[in-house]
């Protein structure tokens, strides 16, 4: 008699065909993780909001994605993603403490005036067609930075998988391009 | 962006990924480029010295079998532990070889003082093993770090270590097949500081030339 696969047979062999090239059956095969790999995180960083747990999510996907050829199809699928999970969770908590050393903390902006005609300038640009053409006229990569993450408000991670920039050029195009709007409107304000 | 989004995005990039061979295997593969780099030098060097003026001894047979086991364990455990769920164990059996290696070079050291009636630790600088310990350390380990990169940098500090005394096991039996030394203890405080500084340097460097790959779908 033809015994049915264990659920985890079943990520075995979808994994195998994943390895092999089979796109429909990764896909299945991400699907199928997702929700072991969202339960694993809430499980052991129970203090994560949901957004932080999608992201480490996300972090796992990707990192699985990486490293699908050191998966052994002949072993159970499990422990080797509980694996990649947990080191991934240490790696974004040891982000978080390196980040967190070189944040301040602030639970309230203050505005450097009660006057607000003194907050003006800094709070909104007056003219948006000018901020619009001002980013209009920056170099594409610069244009398209500033677009993903400060007009979509996308994460660094989002949008790098989005144009395939690295993160880090990406942080550099932002840079500049804040840079050269800062120097547009300025020329714009001022004439 | 959504995970299902990126689900499918992956889907869309996925290619073929064949598997890893076992870590066994890949570390029977790095030793024939290990052994076969120390039979090359030993012939170089055999052919430009009348004779090997090194006299196998077995306790020195005994050093030199202990740094391979050495050399051979901890290859093997650097490319276990870039296996996601491998055991987490894998440093165990290179620290006993690495033990036992040391142990014998100690005991020669004390039959070269009842022998001599000296350790002779001053007697003799070791320079030119260090320079051919570090050169052939890089020889025979830049292999292994390619091998390395292929795999998953889950402890990288600890695989960098490991891959680094893998290396420098080899390296030092080249050095001891090459250059007789007249104490076993100048061996010990030569090769054993050169492979204790190399190891803890790669050691703390591991995190930079073993990092999870940029993580873009592209």
């Amino acid at each position: 008699m033809d015994e049915s696969p264990t659920p985890d047979e079943h990520l075995s062999r979808l994994m195998a065909r994943a390895q092999q090239g089979d796109s429909n059956a990764y896909v299945t095969l991400l699907r199928a993780i997702a929700p072991r790999v969202r339960q694993l995180v809430r499980s052991r960083r129970g203090f994560l909001g949901e957004n932080d747990v999608e992201d480490v999510v996300q972090e796992v996907l990707l990192s699985v994605h990486t490293v699908r050829a050191t998966y052994d199809p002949a072993r159970p699928l499990m422990p080797w993603l509980s694996a990649i999970v947990r080191h991934r969770l240490a790696d974004a908590a040891r982000r978080h403490v390196r980040q967190g050393a070189h944040e301040i903390g602030v639970d309230d902006l203050d505005v450097t005036s009660q006057t607000p005609v003194a907050n003006s300038r800094e709070e909104t640009f007056g003219d948006p067609d000018a901020l619009a053409q001002a980013i209009q006229a920056l170099p594409p990569g610069q244009r398209q930075a500033v677009e993903l993450l400060k007009l979509r408000e996308l994460s660094l991670k989002e949008a790098s998988s989005l144009t395939g920039m690295s993160i880090g050029a990406l942080k550099i195009a932002t840079h500049r391009a804040i840079a050269s709007l800062r120097r547009a409107l300025r020329g714009t304000d001022e004439g | 962006m959504r995970t299902d989004d990126l689900i499918d995005r992956l889907g869309r990039d996925v290619t073929v990924a064949r598997p890893l061979p076992t870590p066994g295997m890949r570390t029977a593969v790095w030793m024939v480029w290990a052994v076969s780099y120390l039979i090359v030098v030993a012939v170089m060097m055999f052919a430009v010295m009348s004779s090997a003026g090194v006299t196998p001894t077995p306790l020195y047979l005994l050093q030199q079998s202990a740094a391979l086991v050495t050399g051979i364990m901890a290859a093997r455990a650097a490319l276990a532990s870039v296996i996601p769920g491998a055991n987490d164990r894998v440093w165990v059996l290179p620290a006993i070889g690495a033990a036992t290696w040391a142990a014998a070079l100690l005991w020669a050291g004390v039959l070269d003082l009842r022998a001599s009636g000296t350790l002779g630790v001053t007697s003799q600088s070791d320079w030119p093993c260090v320079s051919s310990m570090t050169v052939g350390g890089l020889v025979v380990g830049s292999p292994l770090v390619w091998m390395l990169r292929r795999g998953a940098p889950m402890t990288p500090h600890l695989t960098a270590f490991l891959a680094a005394l893998a290396s420098l096991s080899v390296a030092n039996i080249e050095a001891c097949l090459t250059r007789p030394h007249a104490f076993a203890l100048t061996v010990l405080l030569w090769h054993g500081g050169t492979v204790a500084a190399i190891v803890t340097l790669c050691a703390l460097m591991g995190h930079w030339w073993l990092r999870w790959p940029d993580l873009t779908t592209r």
